[in-house]
């Protein structure tokens, strides 16, 4: 399933990573050094691009969190999915540093090829993409994992689309073209709430806040859930969190009221046994999130929400019987 | 492929499911044309009403089909010339979502993604005369499914099964008079079961051979109660196909029941595997979504069990395989045996599973028709030592480190497509759409097949 394409980019990506590494900008060594103060905390990239002040993102909590944990054996409700492979690992965040290419902490992009510091969305459209359904060219991104300066190469990503727990399936809007969604804290200090940033081994149900010991034959994964509730204008928000909000007990909140689905962003790493030399470039382990950009072909996007989340088909799973 | 063309000469005979069947809906008449009056098959199949049949003329259909209207036939007018290519872009031939008593008939699809042929949430459907060639999951699949036939179909070069019927319970479905080989796995029917025939075909060249298995990360748990009969299964060793870890973990081996429960294995030839003919072995799962099903829960539908709620176990799971009858098979040449029963988790002696009147050399534990003979209630009496020639299993887990890797799909190779039969009449005979009653088949009437290759 791995394109060769796909391959030189991640290969070149992290050769160049290393050559910046080098020159005293980003590194997985120096990142998030920060302390721990949500106010001052940076976000990443240390050395001659350090500059944060600008840095403005509300805390997460303000979205809210999902009422559980959304896991266990697929074939019940309404979803499709889409599996992608690792596109490239720039120190870019198209979110919280658009136009500052090097700006942000290390991330390893899933999805769209083209995502970048300056990637517009316009650029994101109509770009290859890393994912089975080559229609899906959404950008999906999550901080690397890293193991002292080494960066841990992701195996892949499953991203799973649902209705929120309990929503009504046919009142699921697809997201509309260039809707971006940070889920979890890139400055999380205290344990960030499990049914928002959970790591687990393989597809596997057990969900926890900091990462299991996975047994040799489960890869290490970290599933992010995004919002599920949009307020119907705004593609982004100024803290990047106001035009989104979690639904409870079935419903999305007055302010919010347009259901859009739930996508559960899971990656997996080539990792099983102690993981306490780990960490994120965001920071700690507890330091978990997920960013996406609605670049999907809409059209596409439409038929899949209409098709497989409001008439509740289960259009595909993932059952971890990956290519081996 | 004289022997595929036999085979599926054999099979029409028999097999075909009835004209008159008050299940199925009645052919409206409607014939919609692709290309002639529609340019594209999605196009057709979207103005096709419920009995109506939209007809296919030769050509290379660059598509990827959703259906969602019940009772149609889709067919091809030439098996081998009708070919939706997915160009290794697209993600599934024909996919059916939702929809009832759906046929598809009479054509190939190749360079898929995903699937050749998909059916999922159906009550009703037929595969007829489909060929599945080098797909990236598996090439003819029913997930969700119930009340189905595979038949006089052909499936080469998936990553993982070839043919596959997935969490359903009762299933009501038969897989007769296919052929199945180059895939990681000839068969899978994870979590599927409830009157399920595999019968009267082939599998071969495929890493496995028939290996349904329980697991957690769909629904419907455990496998159970399907009967594998008639069929030839030979020279599973393929090392060179797509895989996934599983089918890398134990290749080399025929049919190979992973955690399943009351299955029936009988009246087969299976020959020449490097590693086992006919084993029963636990099914591990590193990481489960839900916890081993209680023996009170195996006879719950799958409708039943879905809604019971699931708990999440810290560490891995071990499905054991329960009360199966393997009797009446011929095996011959297995590198490691040609019967097994083993356990990792319990002592195997207890878990009723029987052996009698197979014609075989070796088994693990040794003598394993002595040890535990079937009779009509279950397993007789015993005797023996359970220790001698037992399998080890952890010893197998040990092996893939080392296990021949899978192909990429896109790669792995493949010898040429075959030509293959087609349907009677394609342009003339009239639609039939899927029956929710899976044809009749006379499973005592099934007798050990010649052994051909």
């Amino acid at each position: 399933m791995f394109r060769s394409s796909s391959r030189l980019v991640s290969t070149a990506a992290i050769v160049a990573m290393f050559f910046l590494t080098a020159c005293g900008a980003p590194s997985a060594e120096n990142l998030s050094s920060g302390s721990g103060s949500t106010s001052t905390h940076a976000d990443g990239g240390a050395g001659s691009h350090s500059d944060h002040g600008d840095l403005v993102l509300e805390p997460a909590k303000v979205m809210g969190k999902p009422d559980r944990i959304i896991a266990g054996p697929q074939g019940n409700d309404g979803q499709f999915i889409v599996e992608c492979e690792l596109s490239h690992i720039a120190s870019d965040d198209p979110i919280l540093y658009p136009g500052r290419t090097g700006a942000s902490h290390l991330h390893a992009f899933f999805g769209n090829v083209e995502t970048s510091a300056t990637s517009a969305l316009s650029e994101l459209l109509g770009a290859e993409t890393t994912c089975d359904d080559r229609r899906d060219t959404a950008a999906y991104w999550v901080p690397v994992l890293v193991d002292g300066a080494t960066v841990i190469e992701p195996v892949y990503a499953v991203a799973y689309y649902r209705a929120g727990t309990e929503i009504d399936p046919i009142s699921v809007e697809p997201y509309p073209p260039g809707l971006t969604m940070i889920a979890g804290d890139p400055l999380a200090v205290d344990e960030q709430p499990v049914e928002v940033v959970a790591w687990g081994c393989g597809s596997g149900a057990r969900r926890t806040a900091m990462p299991p010991v996975c047994p040799s034959g489960s890869e290490l994964a970290l599933s992010v859930t995004f919002p599920d509730c949009w307020d119907g204008k705004n593609l982004d928000a100024p803290g990047h969190r106001g035009h989104l909000r979690y639904s409870s007990s079935g419903d999305c909140p007055r302010t919010h009221r347009v259901a859009i689905p739930q996508l559960v962003f899971s990656v997996f790493y080539p990792v099983n046994g102690d993981v306490s030399h780990l960490r994120l470039s965001s920071g700690t382990l507890g330091t978990g999130h997920a960013d996406f950009i609605n670049a999907w072909d809409q059209g596409h996007l439409e038929h899949e929400v209409d098709l497989c989340i409001r008439r509740q088909n289960v259009c595909g799973i993932s059952s971890g019987r990956r290519p081996a | 492929m004289l022997a595929l063309a036999a085979l599926v000469a054999l099979a029409a005979c028999s097999g075909d499911g009835d004209a008159t069947d008050p299940e199925a809906v009645e052919a409206s008449g409607v014939v919609l044309n692709v290309p002639e009056d529609y340019p594209t098959i999605q196009a057709a199949v979207d103005a096709a009403k419920s009995g109506d049949l939209v007809l296919i003329a030769p050509g290379v259909y660059r598509e990827e089909v959703d259906v969602t209207t019940d009772n149609i036939v889709i067919r091809g007018l030439d098996r081998n010339e009708v070919i939706l290519d997915g160009q290794f872009e697209r993600q599934n031939g024909i996919r059916v979502i939702g929809a009832n008593g759906v046929s598809v008939e009479n054509m190939t699809a190749m360079n898929y993604r995903r699937n050749g042929f998909l059916w999922t949430q159906a009550t009703g459907y037929r595969g007829s005369y489909l060929t599945a060639w080098r797909n990236g999951d598996y090439g003819i699949y029913a997930f969700d499914a119930v009340g189905g036939v595979f038949e006089h179909s052909y499936a080469a070069g998936s990553t993982d099964a070839g043919f596959y019927i997935g969490q359903c319970y009762p299933c009501d479905a038969v897989v007769t008079d296919v052929v199945s080989e180059y895939n990681a796995l000839g068969y899978s029917g994870t979590n599927a079961g409830g009157n399920i025939l595999v019968v009267n075909s082939t599998f071969r060249f495929n890493r496995m051979g028939i290996v349904p298995n329980s697991g957690t990360y769909e629904l419907c748990y455990p496998q159970r109660d399907t009967v594998i009969a008639g069929n030839r299964v030979y020279s599973n060793n393929q090392d060179d196909t797509a895989s996934f870890r599983w089918a890398v973990l134990f290749m080399g081996s025929g049919i190979f029941v992973s955690g399943g429960i009351q299955d029936t294995v009988r009246n087969n030839r299976v020959w020449d595997h490097d590693q086992f003919g006919i084993a029963l072995v636990p099914y591990l799962e590193w990481s489960p979504s839900d916890v081993v099903t209680p023996r009170e829960n195996w006879s719950l539908s799958c409708d039943e069990s879905r809604k019971l709620e699931t708990v999440a176990p810290e560490g891995s799971i071990l499905w054991e395989p329960y009360e199966s009858r393997v009797f009446d098979n011929v095996v011959e040449e297995s590198g490691r045996a040609d019967l097994v029963v083993a356990s990792t988790g319990i002592d195997v002696s207890t878990l009723g599973n029987c052996f009698s009147d197979n014609e075989f050399a070796t088994s693990a534990p040794a003598d394993i028709e002595s040890l535990a003979p079937c009779t009509k209630e279950g397993v007789g009496e015993g005797r023996g030592d359970w220790l001698t020639n037992a399998l080890d299993m952890d010893e197998w887990f040990d092996r893939y480190q080392d296990a021949p890797r899978g192909r990429p799909y896109q790669e792995a190779p493949l010898p040429k497509r075959p030509v293959l039969d087609n349907m009677s009449d394609p342009a003339t005979a009239p639609a039939r759409p899927a029956s929710k009653i899976p044809p009749k088949i006379d499973i005592d009437a099934i007798k050990v097949p010649d052994r051909i290759s």
